[in-house]
């Protein structure tokens, strides 16, 4: 196929000298020459090395002593290369398929991230011991406890009381009480909040209590949707997607220069606000469906988040950052309230 | 040894330069586009293992493509190995992880354990970074160890923050020193002579544009802040999510210039004072100017494309960074022998790409 001999630069083994040479190509057999026609190696084709060719590069024939001839025309393919040797190349070169991965890149990363790993991450859930779990979230809170929560303030008349409400409710729902533990801290950082840990303690600020001391109905809902999170295993399923997330955009993208990292970053934690407002409204729905079961009515869910609405649109003024730090990570409260007094049990 | 003579003329003659020139990058944004955007798709359906090739292709291309003299460097890694230092990296992430979310505690205990880690980690990402590249057929190695690098990646950094910071441009010094006079090319050691004081102008000159800029990002800021109450009145939904993104480019903006400045001034001192004795003197010539508005149009380019003129970027900067520096080759490089070196494992390298390392040389 070549009998014309092929130009390039000889490369001597483990040395940095070099040599513009010919090389011959004849059956199985390769013999490299130099500008005046002295042999300076003969080698049989199965001696012989093949990188992996890539577009626009020269394609090196890499002999058994080490040295390796590097052609000048880097469109150049040594013919003996064998089928599947130079696939990844065409592959890279076929039109189409660039085309088609341009397509199909988001549309894969969409599934992988919205739909492989969110359910995964649910079977992800029954891999963690109860016992693990529970010393998850006591960490968690002793960290919390620690940075943002203060004693509770509340008299001990409303914390039993509040208690004796819980456990009520618990029983109705046939909850394990010693799993589902109500605790109440003062917080100058949540403000009128709750949150739960995924082992079933549910954190109640004394503000949320305070706000809504004549809505004993709107505290239920608020309840019911922190228990909606534990049963649902949101801390768990978030914490699992973080690291599945963080492992494929590291793998598939590998090492991107500074600056992309952060916008690569931020997009991914765009997609954890997506999620956490999913989460919510998973919550949402778990927490209405009980109320309903339990004998009150849906408008409390939508009570309760009017009451948090207008307490923070008060603050608005004066904390106008926490105001937008809500805003992200909860759907708008306008469509919770609307779904809320919209929910129509199957 | 009698002679008292200055020996400096006298050394040009024995020493003679076979090349000056630029560093020549031949790399085409539309070949790459298609060898990135074929990889990345192999890399997904294969949930990830051809991610392993992909980064050879990659750096098989970029290296290839950069030429001396007219002889390319080559990237030596085989995927396998890549393969198995990335899987090795992925599962002691995933292990951090675990353990970390766990009990923070654990976190904690990792931090400081990290710490220690970290010397043996960069030391292991740029031996074996050294050791895969190649150039006339000889190899590059690096040779620091750990004490050192224990001194300049941890003790000092830590040291500077009780120095109000002020001791930061030296610690930098000492890192680059470190990074770079480690580092051999077949049995020649780069020479590194590099100055604290020109570290120090680079900061305050960095700190100067900084400060500009964050005048000016202040000043964007403030007004976008005001159209938040302008529109939140008509259009509520759009504001809350433009308005982070436009401060989030702007961030980004900042960030570019800042970066850029520091690193065209830091990169043409380094290069300026380190030669490989008889064998190679290096000149840079990068503008900051020139840089910021390249890295700066870059980011806005992946940005509006949603990432799709990533390799266009990439290749972009590559060619001005190969167009702004100038090599001499001396005759002691036909002399060069390539050290015979063992076998290495990538797991360094990798670790440090999954939590997020960068060891990367300027």
């Amino acid at each position: 196929m070549s009998n014309y001999p092929i130009f390039g630069c000889y490369y001597y083994p483990n040395s940095s000298q070099h040599i513009k040479s010919y090389a011959h190509l004849s059956h199985e057999q390769i013999t490299l020459v130099d500008s005046e026609n002295t042999a300076l190696l003969a080698s049989t084709i199965d001696d012989c090395q093949l990188d992996s060719p890539l577009p626009g590069m020269a394609s090196e024939l890499i002999f058994a002593n080490g040295g390796r001839f590097i052609p000048q025309d880097v469109e150049f393919r040594w013919p003996l290369s064998l089928k599947k040797h130079g696939l990844s190349e065409r592959l890279e070169k076929n039109k189409v398929l660039i085309v088609a991965s341009v397509l199909l890149i988001p549309l894969l990363l969409w599934l992988i991230l919205y739909r492989l790993i969110p359910s995964a991450a649910v079977y992800s859930v029954n891999l963690a011991p109860t016992s693990t779990i529970e010393t998850m979230g006591e960490h968690t809170l002793s960290v919390i406890e620690k940075v943002a929560l203060e004693p509770s303030q509340l008299s001990t008349k409303k914390q039993t009381q509040i208690q004796q409400q819980w456990r009520l409710m618990l029983n109705s729902l046939n909850l394990d009480s010693a799993k589902f533990r109500l605790s109440f801290y003062q917080s100058d950082y949540f403000s009128a909040n709750a949150f739960a840990l995924p082992n079933g303690r549910v954190v109640v600020t004394d503000e949320l209590v305070e706000l809504l001391k004549n809505e004993p109905d709107a505290l239920r809902a608020i309840l019911l949707h922190e228990i909606g999170h534990v049963q649902h295993h949101h801390s768990i399923r978030l914490a699992a997607q973080a690291a599945a997330s963080t492992v494929v955009f590291a793998v598939i993208f590998g090492d991107l220069e500074g600056i992309l990292e952060v916008v690569l970053g931020s997009g991914s934690s765009f997609l954890q606000q997506a999620f956490s407002r999913d989460m919510e409204q998973e919550a949402d729905e778990y927490a209405i469906k009980n109320l309903l079961k339990l004998g009150y009515s849906n408008h409390d869910f939508a009570d309760a988040i009017e009451a948090l609405e207008n307490n923070l649109k008060a603050q608005e003024a004066t904390l106008d950052d926490t105001w937008l730090k809500y805003l992200s990570t909860h759907p708008s409260s306008q469509k919770r309230i609307e779904y809320a007094r919209q929910y129509k049990p199957l | 040894m009698e002679s008292i003579h200055p020996t400096s003329p006298k050394s040009n003659h024995t020493l003679s330069s076979i090349f000056s020139g630029k560093v020549q990058f031949s790399g085409k944004s539309g070949e790459f586009f298609g060898i990135w955007s074929v990889n990345i798709l192999l890399s997904i359906i294969t949930l990830g293992i051809y991610s392993a090739w992909a980064k050879v292709r990659t750096y098989r291309y970029f290296y290839g493509h950069t030429r001396i003299d007219g002889h390319s460097f080559d990237y030596l890694a085989t995927p396998i190995q890549i393969l198995k230092g990335r899987i090795l990296a992925v599962i002691v992430f995933l292990i951090y992880t675990i353990l970390s979310s766990l009990a923070p505690a654990i976190g904690l205990l990792f931090a400081i354990g990290f710490l220690f880690l970290l010397p043996w980690i960069i030391n292991q990402g740029l031996r074996f970074n050294m050791r895969m590249t190649r150039h006339r057929n000889v190899r590059f190695a690096f040779s620091g160890n750990y004490g050192d690098a224990f001194i300049n990646f941890v003790l000092l950094p830590i040291a500077s923050v009780f120095t109000l910071h002020l001791l930061l441009p030296y610690v930098l010094k000492r890192i680059d020193q470190y990074m770079h006079e480690n580092i051999s090319y077949g049995n020649k050691p780069l020479t590194v002579n590099l100055q604290g004081e020109r570290y120090y102008i680079a900061a305050l000159i960095t700190l100067g544009v900084a400060i500009g800029g964050l005048v000016i990002f202040g000043f964007f800021a403030g007004a976008s802040a005001l159209t938040i109450d302008n529109l939140n009145t008509q259009n509520f939904s759009l504001s809350t999510i433009v308005v982070p993104l436009l401060i989030a480019a702007l961030y980004i903006a900042f960030l570019t210039l800042v970066g850029a400045v520091y690193h065209s001034l830091i990169r043409n001192h380094i290069f300026n004072n380190s030669e490989f004795t008889e064998v190679a003197t290096f000149d840079s010539n990068l503008k900051a100017i020139d840089y910021a508005i390249l890295l700066f149009t870059n980011v806005l380019a992946i940005i509006f494309t949603l990432g799709l003129a990533y390799p266009w970027a990439k290749v972009r900067r590559a060619k001005l960074l190969a167009s702004v520096t100038e090599v001499t080759i001396y005759s002691g490089v036909l002399s060069l022998i390539d050290v015979a070196q063992n076998e290495q494992s990538s797991f360094a390298e990798e670790a440090a790409n999954v939590f997020d390392i960068d060891i990367s040389l300027t």
